[in-house]
């Protein structure tokens, strides 16, 4: 297990900040930290990394404790802050080979040209940091939480200002991680969509507590979290004979926005709409069960 | 490999060296000290100052602008940093605070080095045609080296402290304006019993005195140990205080 959080507590002088937050990750597993903002995400991640003394509570990190194996465990793990800051005035290949040699790690321009390729940030002239737009910067932040080959890495939504290429190419490289080199990467975003392409687990936090934590397949099947998808059908179908567990929620010239219930398999929905006659000539998933699933646990604590 | 503070040492000083802000310094830096020892020259030429006295004067006024720029660096060190979101990835590597705070301070010490050695050709040309310079020139480095360099470490403390550039520097000035009040002062407010009791505990008084005693009254180092302490005493206790409140910094 890379880290294990367990009923965990922080208090900012009088104020509870935390109050029951619990997390486990596994050894090249990719977890997804939801929450509104001000749940606590980044206050968990600050004590995850060793930066805040939890009040109660245990977490374990690399099998360490953070607050006391601090030193030890930064030189394991990687972490992109969502404030992305260099020193504006050195080279990308300097501030790099600078950052590196922290970790005692000597990079040469041959370690960093394969890391900026890594990241999609291959060929950039010399230029100062100071010169680079919000998305390199992002990709900067990446390469530099890559440094030392960490086996937990942890973002703070790291796909903030980056084109649609842009992260798409970022997932490939967490997804390669976690895949191929066995890297736990905690994933702390506002994004549902990146959470739906990279993750497996999911913790949705709110208000210092953790409301809901497990596999998303699991959470969804138990949920009964219904799905949305958007179908393009021949324009003359009529949506009268849709099965029973498949409702349209609107419908704009031939493409049907629909709802799946979870108990029905996207599959067997499908047999049943062309058993109906109804010719389906593509489908899109719409924001998906994750959505509608995060949106019910926070409006519930919001309104409890 | 190089060692954690000498490589932070290093990031810190090619910053200020090398950068507009570093070369802005230097420059204000050379045109007060022609300012100050073109005026004092022609004092001394008119005989209205003694030449020590004029060299006592290049000294106090060296080492209060070494402490001007220790606080100013040193209230951007950590908030600054802070502000520019480069202070994280600092605090997640594998460096210990006593490494960030020494590291930035070398940084401090490579730019009062280069003050120093700037101020040098100034010293010799207030000072040249009268007595003790060789006296001057060590006692500036081994008495301003503590202060100047304490300033710094109290600029980094308030400055991880307050969190805010703007606070620390605004509380840093603040101390140092008191410190080195002895230098705008004049002897009969020096003599009350409130000002022999701030000569006593005041570090920069400590330094600016012994300036006074060794350059103008020619005393030994021996007659300067009590305030060698002092300076001493502020430089320890001045880095403690960065340490714990690096240590103890929110995020």
């Amino acid at each position: 297990m890379l880290v294990e959080i367990h009923k965990l507590k922080l208090n900012l002088g009088s104020h509870a900040v935390l109050h029951d937050v619990n997390l486990t990750l596994q050894k090249g597993q990719i977890y997804g930290l939801l929450g509104p903002n001000g749940a606590g995400k980044s206050t968990t991640i600050s004590v995850i990394a060793g930066l805040r003394v939890p009040t109660g509570g245990s977490v374990r990190v690399l099998g360490l404790d953070p607050a006391a194996d601090a030193l030890h465990l930064h030189s394991r793990i990687g972490v992109l802050a969502e404030q992305a800051g260099f020193y504006d005035w050195m080279s990308t290949d300097d501030y790099l080979m600078w950052f590196a040699s922290l970790y005692q790690r000597n990079l040469d321009k041959t370690g960093v040209t394969s890391l900026l390729g890594r990241v999609g940030l291959e060929g950039q002239s010399p230029a100062p940091i100071g010169t680079y737009s919000r998305g390199m910067r992002q990709r900067l932040g990446l390469a530099r939480a890559l440094i030392n080959q960490p086996e937990l890495l942890i973002l703070d939504e790291p796909t903030n200002g980056l084109d649609p290429r842009g992260r798409r190419e970022i997932h490939d490289v967490l997804l390669d991680l976690s895949a191929n080199h066995g890297v736990g990467i905690l994933l702390c975003t506002h994004l549902l969509d990146d959470v739906d392409r990279l993750c497996t687990r999911i913790g949705i936090i709110a208000q210092g507590s953790t409301l809901l934590e497990g596999s998303i397949a699991d959470l969804l099947s138990a949920k009964r979290t219904s799905v949305r998808y958007r179908l393009r059908v021949e324009a003359t179908e009529t949506a009268q004979s849709l099965p029973a567990d498949i409702s349209l929620l609107a419908r704009t010239g031939d493409w049907w926005h629909v709802e799946i219930s979870s108990a029905v398999e996207p599959a067997d929905a499908w047999r049943k709409i062309l058993d109906a006659g109804i010719r389906i000539n593509e489908i899109h998933r719409e924001g998906g069960g994750l959505e509608e699933l995060y949106m019910a646990v926070t409006e519930a604590k919001e309104a409890a | 490999m190089m060692n954690t503070i000498t490589l932070i040492a290093r990031k810190e000083g090619g910053e200020l060296l090398n950068s507009g802000r570093g070369l802005a310094w230097l420059l204000a830096l050379s045109v007060i000290m022609s300012v100050l020892s073109l005026l004092l020259v022609s004092n001394t030429e008119l005989s209205l100052l003694d030449n020590a006295q004029v060299v006592y004067m290049v000294m106090g006024t060296v080492t209060a602008l070494g402490a001007l720029l220790a606080v100013v660096l040193g209230s951007d060190a950590v908030a600054g940093e802070r502000e520019r979101g480069s202070l994280m990835p600092l605090l997640l590597a594998p460096v210990t605070p006593s490494q960030i705070v020494f590291g930035k301070m070398g940084g401090q010490v490579a730019g009062w080095f280069v003050m120093y050695l700037l101020s040098l050709p100034y010293v010799w040309a207030v000072g040249s045609s009268g007595q003790n310079l060789a006296q001057a020139v060590a006692y500036l480095a081994l008495f301003g080296t503590p202060v100047v360099l304490g300033f710094g470490f109290l600029g980094i403390a308030l400055s991880a402290s307050l969190r805010s550039v703007r606070s620390a520097l605004f509380t840093s000035l603040i101390t140092l304006m008191l410190l080195a009040s002895p230098l705008l002062l004049g002897p009969s407010l020096r003599q009350s019993s409130i000002g022999k009791l701030f000569d006593a505990v005041n570090p920069f008084s400590a330094a600016v005195n012994t300036f006074d005693s060794v350059v103008i009254d020619s005393q030994p180092l021996s007659m300067q140990m009590s305030r060698l302490a002092i300076t001493l005493f502020w430089l320890v206790l001045t880095a403690v205080f960065a340490i714990r409140s690096v240590r103890k910094m929110e995020i």
